[in-house]
């Protein structure tokens, strides 16, 4: 948030906040954060919170502060795994992945981030999905290795992986070619994931 | 005492006073009403809505007033208090005084309930809130009086409010180490009824955490800060200045653990529920018991009676809800009506 060691820091003023963060995520994302009762058990089971800068719980918090610029770059949202543990055990059902997802695609349109190997491996992930609608492992592995310069990078788990078959050089795209073309192209606007 | 009529004096006529008169009525004995005042209801008249059901608390007063005036067997003793109270046989001899006819009387009771109610506890001791120097923070009670007028159409429409609430309780320094209860119901309730009245105002409760415990009270709570969208801040307030007319709030958001500073034009202060002074002077003399802090304290196996012959309901023994005095009231009626009926 703020840098406390500025001369010009004042605290937070409260009523000089606007709640228009609040309503996009609510319109958006269809969470309102207001449903938080800031418990904690979000963070509590976060697999990655003990590394996170703001754990899910402030994440619903900065929310409500209208805190944008801290919630675009904050390292939380580059290593957030999205395994939804949080949503899954909150007993609000606030869905905070859904607002990390949105924010960090905010953030990658301004193109801001903590982490950038990890932003290429999700540009190189999505890049693959789109061309087969599938993850080819290996080709993702080799391909962000030598992007990221890190020639020798798991390569050892990876000969492992290779050995007992768990890797393979070819995954076979998917026949719905046409829906992923869809997908990417931006009319899926109209359908969201889990849905039929 | 022959075959006279068994009388109860109730002291007090809010909801427990006004609901255990009434029960030893309609039981078949009689029940004399005492109160200080020159209307009926206690604190309950002074308010302005309730919850879980945001009912106007007037409606049910007049529907409790209606009942006590089809029952003659209540006599009604506005503008009255108990002065002094000797015992007598298997009763007291109660002296009432008129304070409208500087006169007295004397009673026969053969029973007592005490039904005298809370007050809340002077806040002027936090230097740091300002209240009685800034006339725009307010206790809870003066609050539920400036949302009536404002319910009327009356007065200035504020463009923000903050609520404190523990002011004096939940303190082991300068006030008092219990939890008074009712506060963080009837904070809930106000901050709703500025936002049901003026949807464009900033309200801003701050909080150490709020204890719903009852029927529908967390969904009422949960109400106002989703529905209704007032803003809990999570942290004790450390101060309130005067800036430009207006009221800055200085306190912590001890969610984020940032310091924080709001802006408003009303501050509301829950205080700590405390006993009445009188409390404890008629205690003496009815020969009940009272805690450290001046509140009835109960039989071991009875709570609601405190002597032989001497019971109590409502506020005088701790802070209560409405709902709650009322049903300690009936149930000091069914001990005075079991008495009545011992041969």
């Amino acid at each position: 948030m703020r840098d406390p060691m500025n001369p010009d820091y004042r605290p937070m003023r409260l009523d000089e906040i606007d709640d228009s963060l609040q309503k996009e995520i609510r319109e958006k994302c269809g969470v309102d954060v207001e449903m938080c009762m800031e418990c904690g058990k979000c963070s509590g089971g976060c697999s990655n919170g003990h590394v996170f800068d703001y754990t899910p719980r402030k994440v619903v918090q900065l929310v409500k502060l209208n805190a944008e610029d801290t919630l675009i770059n904050m390292d939380a949202l580059w290593i957030c795994l999205s395994c939804h543990l949080c949503s899954d055990r909150c007993p609000s059902g606030i869905d905070t992945p859904r607002i990390l997802d949105y924010m960090r695609e905010k953030a990658y349109r301004k193109g801001v981030t903590t982490r950038p190997k990890i932003r290429l491996f999700h540009e190189l992930m999505l890049s693959s999905v789109q061309k087969s609608g599938r993850i080819s492992e290996l080709p993702l592995i080799f391909k962000y290795n030598w992007m990221s310069g890190q020639y020798m990078k798991d390569a050892i788990l990876g000969l492992k992986l290779l050995l007992k078959g768990k890797l393979s050089f070819h995954s076979p795209g998917v026949k719905a070619k046409e829906d992923i073309r869809r997908m990417f192209s931006g009319s899926s606007a109209k359908r969201t994931w889990g849905e039929p | 005492m022959g075959n006279r009529t068994k009388t109860a004096v109730v002291i007090g006529a809010g909801p427990a006073g006004i609901e255990a008169a009434l029960k030893i009525a309609q039981a078949g004995f009689r029940a004399i009403l005492v109160e200080k005042e020159a209307e009926l209801g206690g604190t309950l008249k002074q308010l302005c809505s309730s919850f879980p059901r945001w009912e106007d608390p007037q409606e049910l007063l007049d529907s409790k007033i209606l009942e006590l005036q089809a029952c003659p067997e209540v006599a009604i003793r506005k503008n009255t208090v108990v002065t002094a109270g000797t015992p007598n046989g298997n009763g007291y001899i109660v002296t009432l005084s008129d304070a409208l006819n500087a006169q007295s009387d004397e009673v026969l009771a053969d029973a007592i309930v005490l039904a005298t109610g809370f007050e809340l506890m002077d806040i002027s001791i936090y230097g740091e809130y300002g209240y009685g120097v800034y006339p725009d923070v307010l206790n809870a009670l003066e609050f539920e009086a400036t949302l009536k007028e404002w319910k009327l159409g009356k007065g200035k429409p504020p463009k923000g409010v903050a609520l404190f609430k523990c002011v004096g309780s939940r303190d082991r320094s300068k006030g008092n180490p219990y939890c008074s209860k009712i506060c963080c119901m009837y904070t809930a309730k106000q901050a709703g009824m500025v936002k049901e009245l003026f949807p464009e105002a900033k309200v801003y409760v701050f909080y150490m955490d709020y204890r719903a415990a009852g029927k529908e009270y967390e969904e009422f709570v949960r109400e106002v800060i989703e529905k209704r969208h007032v803003r809990y801040v999570r942290g004790r307030p450390s101060k309130v200045l005067c800036e430009d007319g207006r009221l800055l709030v200085r306190a912590e958001d001890t969610l984020l653990g940032l310091p924080v500073e709001v802006l408003v034009d009303i501050v509301v202060l829950a205080p700590a529920v405390v006993p009445r002074p009188t409390t404890r002077r008629l205690a003496q003399m009815f020969g009940a018991k009272t805690d450290e802090y001046g509140f009835i304290e109960p039989d071991r196996f009875n709570p609601v009676q405190t002597a032989a012959r001497t019971f109590f309901a409502g506020g005088c023994g701790f802070a209560v809800e409405t709902p709650l005095a009322q049903q300690q009231g009936a149930a000091a009626a069914a001990n005075v009506i079991a008495l009545f009926r011992l041969k």
